[in-house]
């Protein structure tokens, strides 16, 4: 999966490209850790161009969500596509993350 | 005064087959099968006692006009003793005695009731039926004859040898008469069929038989011919003929028995006659036509839960009476519905206190126990009743059939995808590449492919992450089928038993703190798809998956 990344003020935005699932998980997750151990304590995460998402891929945010709450931070997600955006809804990460509908609806106030 | 006969009551044979006479003379006469069973039960009750009690004593059988109306008067006829009326009060609308030998009972009848000739035919036919004993005695006679005809030096083999060997004779010819072998439709996925037929110790006349008529309609009947011996077998051969061969162009039950009805009465002078239950089952939707002619009813035992007897009646026995015209109903069948049909060897059958199995205790069978295999609803049944007979004689023939429908067989997928993987977690983005190629060229909605590629992405890891505690290579087979209206699939592991959807949904309210890691890829999996199934099938773990297509999503 490709990984990009982009500081948009103090935060740090993250686009995803590819699936997140078993086998592209613990890229993903090695990424986030170097960013939070950077010192990145806002991080965007955007689905654009996620195909769909595994609960692989929802561990993954779950731990980031909770280191980054565990040290003042905060998590963000946007960019769901119909089919992941129902995965959120079924696991009920749509209630404890923080879901918007675009990159500029969640960078704001941020 | 219609005198329709007289019972004699010797044997303990006798007392159930004058049961069975009362039984059917008061349901024909008053339509309610709960007052007929009431009579038949207090009439084996007196008979029992008064067989003990007189070495020869009868009872009489008619039908009066008397001052309260058209009346059936049961009358019990002793000969040392009275019988003892108290017991019969309950059940008469009144009971009369003579005070030296006979006691009546009086049952008021409807007034509307029709009794022409040929009515009073059938009813004298019922009464007259030759007992067990009488037609021994034939039996006995007629071998006699042949013996002493045959050769005088053949002395050695005594009456009752030649008699046993044509009870076998009969019994010969009854058991061949029966399909024996199951499963007897092996290839049929719709419907699964079971019966068993034990005779009793000389020949009795019970018979199923169970045949396709066409490639979808599927005939079963139950039924019991009155009398024993070698004539009750030939009865019964003949019926069970008459019923296939009619049935080969004919899909009424009520046409077949009304045909076969007029067939059997033409030439019927030993009176004998037969009860049937016949139903033909149309196996691709689960419409059973069905006609009952004086026979137990049988009961269904709905898969979605609750026990239907069928209690119609559609005409009398076969074979008493010429032109009936017998009625027929019919109902659906769902998938998993169960259809238990028997005889009255089982409801009759005896336990060493003479007490009847009765219908009650079949009924508390039917609904505490379910089957899903036709066998062993049959096994339930019988191995039941050997438990309440224990060491008590067998009276009578017990005969049960039962018929499960499973629903239309599958219909063939449009298109199919087969895939066999190693167990590494990298195959899984092989399966959801080629699985994307398959949805693309099948222009599967793009929702419907993401789902399958998660649902991939959990069963998978799953399976590679835990199914093996070997480090060997394993192979996992995906099965998808594409229809018109859904898409299934099937994932086939010899890892070991393990039943994914057996784990207890996840606690999805929980906030970020709270939340434990990892449970969550087969609720998912169960939410996104609209069945799924585990079964531990041949050594493997056996998931099934399906999801309807909506015809008029596109994205």
């Amino acid at each position: 999966m490709n990984i990009s990344t982009e500081n948009v003020e103090s935060v740090t935005v993250v686009r995803l490209e590819g699936n997140l699932d078993t086998n592209t998980s613990s890229q993903a997750q090695d990424r986030l850790n170097q960013l939070i151990e950077g010192g990145a304590s806002k991080i965007l995460v955007n689905f654009a161009d996620v195909d769909f998402v595994s609960s692989a891929g929802l561990r993954i945010l779950l731990a980031t969500a909770k280191k980054l709450t565990g040290s003042g931070g905060n998590l963000r997600i946007s960019n769901l596509n119909e089919t992941v955006a129902e995965v959120f809804e079924i696991s009920g990460f749509s209630t404890i993350l923080n879901v918007f509908g675009s990159e500029q609806e969640a960078l704001q106030g941020f | 005064m219609n005198r329709l006969g007289s019972i004699a009551i010797r044997q303990p044979e006798s007392v159930l087959e004058a049961r069975k006479k009362i039984r059917l003379v008061t349901e024909a006469v008053t339509g309610d099968s709960l007052i007929a069973t009431r009579l038949a039960t207090v009439t084996s009750e007196l008979a029992r006692r008064m067989a003990r009690e007189n070495t020869s004593a009868r009872i009489e059988v008619s039908i009066d006009d008397s001052q309260r109306g058209r009346v059936l008067s049961v009358d019990f006829v002793g000969q040392e003793h009275c019988p003892d009326a108290a017991l019969l009060t309950s059940f008469f609308d009144d009971v009369e005695t003579d005070g030296t030998n006979t006691v009546r009972g009086v049952l008021s009848l409807p007034g509307d009731l029709l009794l022409d000739d040929a009515r009073l035919a059938t009813l004298e036919a019922i009464v007259q039926q030759k007992g067990r004993d009488e037609l021994m005695a034939e039996i006995q006679a007629k071998n006699l004859e042949l013996q002493e005809s045959l050769d005088n030096l053949r002395r050695t083999r005594s009456a009752k040898e030649r008699m046993e060997s044509e009870l076998n004779i009969g019994r010969d010819i009854q058991m061949s008469m029966l399909p024996l072998s199951f499963p007897a439709f092996p290839d049929r996925r719709e419907f699964d069929v079971h019966a068993a037929l034990y005779p009793a110790r000389e020949v009795g006349g019970d018979f199923y038989d169970l045949f396709l008529i066409d490639s979808d309609h599927f005939c079963f009947c139950v039924g019991d011919v009155s009398g024993k011996g070698v004539p009750a077998a030939l009865f019964m051969a003949v019926t069970k003929t008459l019923i296939k061969s009619r049935a080969a162009n004919d899909l009424s039950p009520a046409s077949i028995l009304s045909h076969v009805n007029t067939e059997l009465s033409q030439r019927n002078e030993s009176c004998m006659f037969v009860t049937v239950f016949l139903a033909i089952l149309q196996t691709r939707t689960g419409e059973m036509v069905y006609a009952n002619a004086g026979h137990n009813p049988p009961y269904v035992q709905r898969g979605a839960g609750g026990l239907v007897r069928l209690d119609q009646r559609h005409g009398p026995v076969i074979g008493a009476m010429e032109g009936i015209a017998y009625r027929e109903d019919d109902t659906k069948l769902e998938p998993g519905d169960l259809v238990f049909l028997y005889t009255d060897g089982v409801t009759e059958a005896m336990n060493p206190a003479s007490h009847l199995y009765s219908e009650t205790r079949l009924q508390e069978v039917l609904t505490q126990n379910r089957c899903s295999v036709a066998k062993n609803a049959v096994d339930l049944g019988v191995e039941d009743v050997w438990r309440f007979q224990a060491d008590a004689d067998q009276a009578d023939d017990i005969t049960v059939m039962a018929v499960i429908y499973s629903g239309a067989a599958p219909e063939a997928a449009l298109h199919e995808l087969e895939l066999r993987i190693e167990n590494r977690l990298e195959e899984i983005d092989r399966v959801n590449a080629t699985f994307n190629g398959f949805a693309e060229r099948n222009e599967l909605p793009a929702k419907l492919r993401r789902k399958l590629n998660l649902v991939f992405d959990e069963l998978l890891n799953n399976i590679v992450s835990y199914a093996y505690d070997d480090e060997s290579e394993h192979t996992i087979a995906i099965h998808i089928r594409l229809y018109d209206d859904r898409l299934t699939v099937m994932i086939t592991d010899d890892g070991k038993p393990f039943n994914p959807f057996e784990r207890q949904t996840p606690d999805v309210g929980l906030s970020v703190e709270d939340r434990p890691i990892g449970g969550l890829g087969v609720h998912l999996v169960r939410s996104v798809m609209d069945t799924a199934t585990y079964e531990r099938h041949g050594g493997n773990n056996v998931v099934r998956l399906e999801k309807r297509i909506d015809p008029d999503e596109q994205n």
